[in-house]
């Protein structure tokens, strides 16, 4: 069932990208909070280059990790001490930060060797708990517990400070991975990842690397997860363990999987649907069904937000892409529509 | 799709310029708008749903007597499950796009910490942030000016409750059981004040957030001859520790910071429960004193039910005073500025429970003392004065 | 050098008591996964379901104001049980049968809306305030020799035991249970063999809704105070299921029996001795599951499944 799909033409991607930088000016000329607006998509973008390395690891290699708020911690804590206590550059710090992220992957990695399916799933848990009471236990450089105040990111003598400049920077990043992503994903290391995927025996017969590629695929992720979480200290101005939560990392996995493991523009749609279902629509229903009904409770937003996912795996249980694919192929074969479902 | 691109901007221009041109955001002529981000649906959520009521019932209380300088007090809500990282974003949304005048009573260490930054951004003060982190008062800290803290730090607490310990029993061995995150952290830092102080050494037993175990720490303290244990908990790690205890035909005293205040303390630990010790910063919302007189009186008027009455709902209550007199000192035309400078003219204020509070350019702490209260026949007593 | 011993022994028992309490999680998880190969990611939320569901029960048995007692308790526990059953029937209805011919990844997808769903939910019906358990052992203790245990945790180590005794003899010796085993061998086989593999779905999701329920019940006591944060209660016992090896029934018990004495050791005896175990108590328990894994990829007591090109 796992079918491959030609690309989207390569023409609209400048398009994409002309949009996206100027939807800030468009949200700055159509309403007055759009700095909030700003800040949420700062966040997905943030979350999109983690993901779409996450989607290299399980979506195309189909080796779940859930431990990657660790490497996104790692990450910022890397970097927040790189900067602001050995005084590297943020430039370089956005270099060097993730390689050693990488390093952690290749680290996590070796058991990833033996270990598959969901007992992987559990040992990168185990991984993101133990990072966890690492930072805490040296807190000679990350404070502990009580959080760590992070410089802003200054390129060139630029000092990214305020949700506008980090949108470009963010952006700018995530376009590169997105791409960088796309071109992994349909090189040899990707066929190769992917054949992995759905054969480990088949694919070691037809001369995959096993151990090569899966460490490989474990620093790949690693250095987007750095990425992501470099521009996550540097933006956000504090961390702490607070932010690196467990259940962060099982909303990554949801993020990849609602857009459709094994696409990047999968993760990239599902990391958008749920960034801005949590942070934008799921308040505005609240507050239409709290005027409707004069429900009190707390938990309806959450309530809402696990309704609206639930509804839609049941619905669409090939995620976003496959959505869109759906769509597509609808559209093709318009107007001689097979009733049977094809994805 | 130009055109559509075009309609857009125009729209925006158009929204831009009809922007409001009052002074300061969050005031028109009628409404103070103010901004709470709580644990709705996270670890804390009990005290999510406690805390906005108690200051709601003071805000009803105002605004029926015609509010502050003739405006209408209004409190969002906003829910950050426990996350620093949705604090910040419910933070944005509050400021930017609701417009608040200022926040206020912001729940957990972390979320207040992460919410730094973007206070010395919009130069948005935060008014009595509800947790006892001595950081919050820490006047070297980003946005220090405009964070005013009305509780006694954890770090203090630790400090009173060991001196206390030790004007009973000289001898005594203390143990103290700590949340191993931010809250723990305070406690510790007050810790190693206190032994050094007093030239002792107290032993220390770490616990996760969410922990349901406590075997093996009470094992520990038992094994070391503690006579004295603090336990620096919430509201269940008391709970269990003290039935654990008595499980293990352990029995010492038992002392705890200030967020095992609630009364359900005594109720779930039964006999367990008995003698045991808490800090308290403000008057018990069932003593005399004339916020808690007020306080029972606007409850029973509004029908509040009475397992939510306690020391949280209490305590909504009280830091609700607070920014009340705050923004009646701010004057007619409020602005984010003078609040800051109303506040600091705070001085020995007596707001009915809280101790004398006082607020300076130098020092946004509040208070510094506490009150104990002892756990007899399932009832809360008071059994000290204000100790600093 | 006895004191260390009797400390040791006290903390073993305490942590086996801790332990079954894993064990009943992880039973739940086991019997899922091994009919459908589904990681039950609302497991935790399932119990804490039970939970307050009893309490429900308790108090309008219980309409005057009083004591509960033991025949109101076991008419609540009753109560809870045909409750279980429905509940695990609805889910089975709600998330396994749409799902049946997808990627296993969409069905632990949907437990894990399910759990978010089923807090929330929770929370709103019930009200944001914690309760107070009902417990008919109160805080009797049992004392034997200087080892103490409490009656509480006594009664959850029996219920342990009893149920996965139930539930091998079922998998072993049973019709239906052979049918189960077969199903989560290969389904389209079992299909083929004439085994009706959407009824045993069905029987696999009430039994873990029944054991969820029974662990929910036993477990609210121990918690103190109760709300709705007992679901997370779910991922601690994660690395249990995961150390017996997922879908091993003896592997379950085994599992959290280990897992809920090692946490108690390293965090007694260990961390007494080495102040620096106490920074690290709680993820010891993660160093020995993945060391395990390391030498044993399938668990303690998994069988290592071998794929076919």
């Amino acid at each position: 069932m796992k079918r491959r799909y030609e690309d989207v033409s390569l023409t609209w991607i400048p398009v994409l990208i002309v949009a996206i930088f100027l939807l800030p000016f468009m949200l700055k000329g159509m309403t007055f909070s759009y700095k909030y607006y700003l800040f949420v998509l700062n966040m997905a973008g943030i979350y999109i280059i983690l993901t779409v390395g996450l989607d290299l690891l399980s979506g195309y290699t189909g080796l779940i990790s859930l431990g990657h708020s660790a490497f996104l911690a790692i990450g910022a804590y890397t970097s927040a001490i790189l900067v602001d206590q050995v005084g590297i550059p943020f430039i370089l710090s956005l270099f060097i930060s993730p390689l050693i992220v990488g390093l952690f992957g290749l680290l996590i990695g070796f058991p990833a060797l033996r270990i598959t399916g969901m007992y992987l799933g559990l040992t990168t848990m185990g991984f993101g708990f133990i990072v966890k009471r690492l930072i805490i236990a040296f807190r000679v450089w990350t404070q502990g517990a009580g959080g760590l105040e992070v410089s802003h990111p200054v390129i060139l003598g630029f000092s990214f400070n305020s949700d506008w400049d980090n949108y470009y920077l963010i952006f700018t990043c995530a376009i590169i991975a997105v791409i960088a992503g796309r071109r992994i994903g349909k090189s040899k290391i990707g066929r190769a990842l992917m054949a992995i995927r759905d054969s480990e025996q088949a694919a070691e017969a037809t001369g995959v690397h096993l151990a090569k590629y899966k460490m490989l695929v474990f620093f790949i992720s690693g250095l987007f997860a750095g990425v992501a979480g470099v521009l996550f200290a540097h933006t956000s101005h504090f961390i702490s363990t607070d932010h690196f939560d467990i259940l962060l990392s099982i909303y990554f996995i949801i993020m990849v999987l609602v857009g459709g493991a094994s696409s990047i523009y999968g993760a990239v749609l599902g990391t958008l649907f749920i960034v801005l279902l949590d942070f934008l629509f799921v308040p505005q229903l609240k507050e239409v069904i709290q005027g409707m009904f004069n429900i009190e409770s707390g938990d309806i937003q959450s309530l809402l937000f696990g309704l609206i996912m639930f509804l839609f795996i049941i619905f669409h249980p090939t995620g976003l892409y496959g959505m869109w694919l759906k769509m597509k192929i609808y559209w093709k074969l318009f107007p001689f529509n097979p009733k049977k479902r094809l994805i | 799709m130009k055109k559509i691109i075009g309609i857009f901007i125009v729209i925006g221009l158009l929204v831009n310029g009809c922007g409001k041109g009052t002074s300061s955001p969050g005031i028109t002529e009628d409404t103070i708008l103010i901004g709470n981000i709580q644990d709705l649906s996270g670890p804390m959520k009990e005290l999510g749903a406690l805390l906005p009521s108690g200051s709601n019932l003071y805000f009803d209380y105002v605004n029926e007597n015609g509010g502050v300088h003739g405006r209408q007090i209004k409190m969002i809500v906003e829910d950050h499950s426990y996350n620093p990282q949705k604090a910040v974003a419910a933070a944005k949304k509050l400021i930017e796009k609701d417009q608040v005048f200022c926040l206020y009573h912001v729940i957990g260490t972390s979320p207040c910490e992460a919410l730094r930054p973007i206070l010395a951004e919009s130069g948005v003060p935060l008014i009595a942030p509800a947790t006892q982190s001595g950081s919050m008062s820490d006047m070297s800290r980003q946005a220090a000016d405009l964070i005013f803290h009305t509780d006694t730090g954890y770090d203090k607490q630790t400090r009173i409750l060991v001196d206390n310990i030790l004007s009973k029993n000289a001898n005594a061995k203390i143990g103290i059981i700590y949340q191993d995150d931010d809250y723990g952290e305070n406690v510790l830092k007050g810790t190693a004040i206190a032994e050094e102080k007093a030239g002792i050494s107290v032993q220390r037993e770490a616990y996760q957030r969410g922990a349901t175990d406590f075997a093996g720490q009470v094992a520990n303290l038992m094994k070391g001859g503690v006579t004295d244990v603090i336990i620096a908990g919430i509201v269940k790690e008391p709970i269990i520790v003290m039935k654990t205890a008595v499980a293990m035909g352990y029995a010492p005293n038992f002392y705890g910071t200030s967020p095992t205040m609630d009364h359900r303390i005594s109720l779930a630990a039964g006999s367990a429960g008995e003698g045991f010790t808490s800090v308290n910063f403000a008057s018990l919302w069932n003593s005399d004193a004339p916020s808690a007189l007020l306080y029972n009186e606007l409850c029973e008027k509004a029908g509040i039910p009475a397992k939510m009455k306690g020391m949280y709902h209490f305590y909504g209550f009280i830091t609700a005073q607070v920014l009340v007199e705050g923004l009646e000192r701010t004057g007619k035309f409020p602005t984010r500025t003078r609040l800051v400078n109303a506040l600091e003219t705070f001085k020995n204020w007596d707001g009915g429970a809280f101790p004398p509070i006082t607020y300076n350019q130098n020092d946004h702490a509040g208070t510094e003392s506490v009150i104990l209260v002892q756990v007899t026949d399932g009832v809360q007593n008071v059994i000290s004065d204000w100790i600093e | 050098m006895t004191e260390l011993l009797t400390g040791l022994l006290q903390e073993t028992v305490s942590g086996i008591a801790l332990g079954c309490i894993y064990a009943l999680i992880a039973l739940g998880f086991t019997l899922i996964i091994k009919a459908t190969e589904v990681v039950n990611f609302a497991q935790g939320e399932l119990m804490m379901v039970g939970a307050y569901v009893n309490f429900f029960f308790v108090t309008t048995f219980l309409s005057n104001q009083g004591e509960p007692t033991i025949g109101i308790y076991l008419l609540a526990f009753g109560s809870s049980i045909i409750f279980a059953v429905a509940f695990g029937w609805i889910l089975d209805w709600v998330i396994n049968r749409p799902l049946k011919d997808e990627p296993i990844f969409s069905v632990i997808m949907a437990t894990i809306s399910l759990s978010i769903i089923l807090r929330a939910l929770v929370g709103m019906i019930a009200g944001p305030l914690s309760l107070v358990p009902y417990s008919p052992f109160g805080n009797k203790i049992l004392s034997v020799g200087g080892i103490v245990i409490s009656v509480l945790d006594l009664s959850i180590i029996f219920s342990a035991i009893i149920l996965v005794i139930l539930f091998y003899y079922f998998f072993n010796q049973t019709k239906w249970g052979v049918a189960m085993q077969a199903t989560s061998e290969d389904s389209v086989a079992a299909q083929l063999m004439g085994i009706p593999v959407k009824r045993v779905y069905g029987l696999v999701w009430i039994f873990s809704a029944i054991v969820a329920t029974i662990s929910g019940i036993l477990l609210a006591p121990r918690m103190s105070l109760l709300d709705t944060s007992m679901g997370f209660l779910g991922l601690k016992a994660f690395p249990a299921a995961v150390l017996g090896g997922f879908g091993s029934i003896t592997g379950a018990i085994a599992g959290g029996i280990i897992m809920g004495v090692i946490e108690t050791i390293s965090m007694g005896t260990l961390s007494f001795h080495f102040e620096w175990i106490k920074e690290m108590n709680d993820i010891i328990v993660w160093i020995v599951l993945i060391a395990v894994l390391m030498v044993k990829p399938d668990g303690l007591f998994g069988e290592a499944k071998v794929k076919k090109v």
